[in-house]
C-alpha cells in the first residue's frame, strides 16, 4: 500500500497547500483589500513585519507546515514524472534518494530563519 | 465483385525483417477493394497475390481472437474489424502496434504484455482450494454482482489499449491498461478471494498510480470496454483498503445445481395439418 499512501498524501498536501497558501496570499499581497475592509495590515511585506511574524510561534509553525507540504507535494510530483521516464528499477531507487536528499536540504534552508528566531 | 463497385486502394505497409538487419521501411501495394472488405481482407489479398513474404497475425476474422491489432492510418484497430470503406481514404498506412517491439513486418511482440497480465494472477483465487480444483457444486453469483465486472471479461488481449496508452509510450515498465483492467476484473468478482494477493502487485512505482486517466485505452478498445474506468475503480479499491473503509464481503458460497429440472413446455400442435 506504499504507493497508495504516497498518492493520498499528495492529495491531502494539495488541499492543505490551498488553505495555507490562501492565508499567506491574503496576508502578504491583499493588504489593500484588507485595508478596504478596515483591517490594518501595516506593510506585511516589509522586512521588519516578516521577521516579527517569523518570531511568533503560530506564524513560524504555519510557515514551516506550508514548507513541509509544498516540499512533499512538489518533490513527490517531480519523482513521479522522473520515474515514468526511468527505464529501470535501480535508477528509480537512485532518483528517489536524490529527491529525498534535495527535500531535506530545502527543508533545512527554509526553516533556518524562523527556527533561529524562535531559539534566540 | 463488379468493376463499378471496386476501388483501387494503396496499402502502404511497413516492412521490417530483423534477419536482414535493415531499418523498417514502407512498401506500397495496390489492392482492389469492394464494399464490405476489411483491412485484413486487403492484407490477405496482398499475401495471396502480391507478396507472400508479408508477415502479420490473424486467426478468427471476427474480432474475437485479438490477433490482428495494428496501426491503421495512425490509429490502432483490429484489421478484421475495420472496413476499408469506413476509413474514407485512397491510401492506407499500416504499421505494427506502437509501444511494443516488432518481431517482423506487422507482428508486434506481445510477450511482455502477456507476462504482465500473468503477473497479476488473472484467475479466480479461493481459500477452499479443494472445492476449486475438484468442484462439487457451483459458486453463487447474482446478476448485480456480475454487472460490476462483466464488460471486462470481454477483453480479447489484443494489446490495442497498450498501443494507445500515452503512459505505456513513455514508461516502458508501466503495467498497462490491459493488466490493470484485468486485475480489477478478478478483484471485483464475487467468487474471488485473491484481492489481498493482487493489490500489492499493482500498487507499485510503475503500477496503477501511473495512469494519467487520458482515456485513450477506452477510446481505442475494439470491444467497447472501458479499461480507464476499471483502473479508476481499482484505485478506489486501493484507497478503501488503505483507509480501512468499505465492507469486506464474503466470497460467494457454493450451492449444488438443481437436480430436478422443470418439465419442458410441450411442443404446440400445428393448427394447419396436412391432409
Amino acid at each position: 500500500m506504499r504507493n497508495t499512501y504516497l498518492r493520498l498524501l499528495q492529495l491531502v498536501t494539495g488541499a492543505l497547500i490551498a488553505v495555507l497558501l490562501g492565508i499567506h496570499i491574503v496576508i502578504m499581497h491583499v493588504d489593500a483589500i484588507l485595508g478596504f475592509f478596515g483591517v490594518d495590515a501595516a506593510k506585511p511585506t516589509s522586512w521588519g513585519a516578516m521577521i516579527e511574524r517569523a518570531s511568533q510561534g503560530i506564524w513560524a509553525g504555519l510557515y514551516i507546515a506550508l514548507l513541509v507540504f509544498v516540499l512533499y507535494h512538489a518533490f513527490n510530483g517531480l519523482r513521479n514524472i522522473i520515474l515514468e521516464l526511468t527505464p529501470s528499477v535501480k535508477t528509480g531507487r537512485i532518483v528517489t534518494w536524490v529527491i529525498i536528499a534535495f527535500g531535506i536540504i530545502a527543508f533545512i534552508g527554509g526553516t533556518y530563519v524562523p527556527v533561529a528566531l524562535l531559539v534566540s | 465483385m463488379t468493376e463499378d463497385s471496386t476501388k483501387r486502394i494503396t496499402f502502404k505497409v511497413q516492412r521490417y525483417d530483423p534477419e536482414r538487419g535493415s531499418a523498417p521501411y514502407f512498401q506500397e501495394f495496390i489492392v482492389p477493394a469492394s464494399r464490405g472488405m476489411t483491412v485484413l481482407d486487403g492484407l490477405l489479398y496482398i499475401k495471396e497475390n502480391l507478396d507472400s513474404s508479408l508477415a502479420f497475425r490473424t486467426s478468427c476474422r471476427m474480432a474475437i481472437c485479438g490477433s490482428c491489432g495494428m496501426l491503421i492510418n495512425g490509429y490502432p484497430h483490429l484489421a478484421c474489424h475495420t472496413q476499408i470503406e469506413e476509413l474514407h481514404a485512397a491510401t492506407l498506412s499500416i504499421k505494427p502496434l506502437p509501444n511494443l517491439a516488432i518481431i517482423k513486418d506487422l507482428i508486434a511482440d506481445l510477450t511482455p504484455l502477456f507476462n504482465n497480465h500473468k503477473s497479476i494472477k488473472p484467475y479466480i483465487i479461493r481459500h477452499d482450494t479443494e472445492e476449486l480444483l475438484n468442484p462439487t457444486a457451483e459458486f453463487v453469483q447474482m446478476p448485480q454482482e456480475l454487472e460490476t465486472f462483466q464488460q471486462f471479461t470481454y477483453c480479447v488481449k489484443c494489446g490495442i489499449c497498450v498501443s494507445a496508452c500515452p503512459t505505456s509510450a513513455s514508461d516502458k515498465l508501466f503495467l498497462s491498461p490491459l493488466t490493470l483492467a484485468q486485475c480489477y476484473r478478478y478483484c471485483a468478482d464475487s467468487r474471488d478471494e485473491g484481492e489481498q494477493e493482487r493489490l500489492p502487485l499493482v500498487d507499485i512505482d510503475h503500477g496503477v498510480w501511473h495512469c494519467h486517466l487520458a482515456g485513450a485505452c477506452s477510446e481505442a478498445c475494439p470491444k467497447g470496454l472501458d479499461p480507464a474506468l476499471a483502473i479508476q475503480l481499482l484505485k478506489r479499491r486501493l484507497v478503501s483498503r488503505a483507509l480501512g473503509l468499505g465492507k469486506k464481503k464474503r466470497p460467494s458460497s457454493v450451492v449444488s445445481p438443481p437436480t430436478e429440472t422443470k418439465p419442458k413446455v410441450p411442443f404446440p400442435e400445428f393448427t394447419v395439418k396436412g391432409s
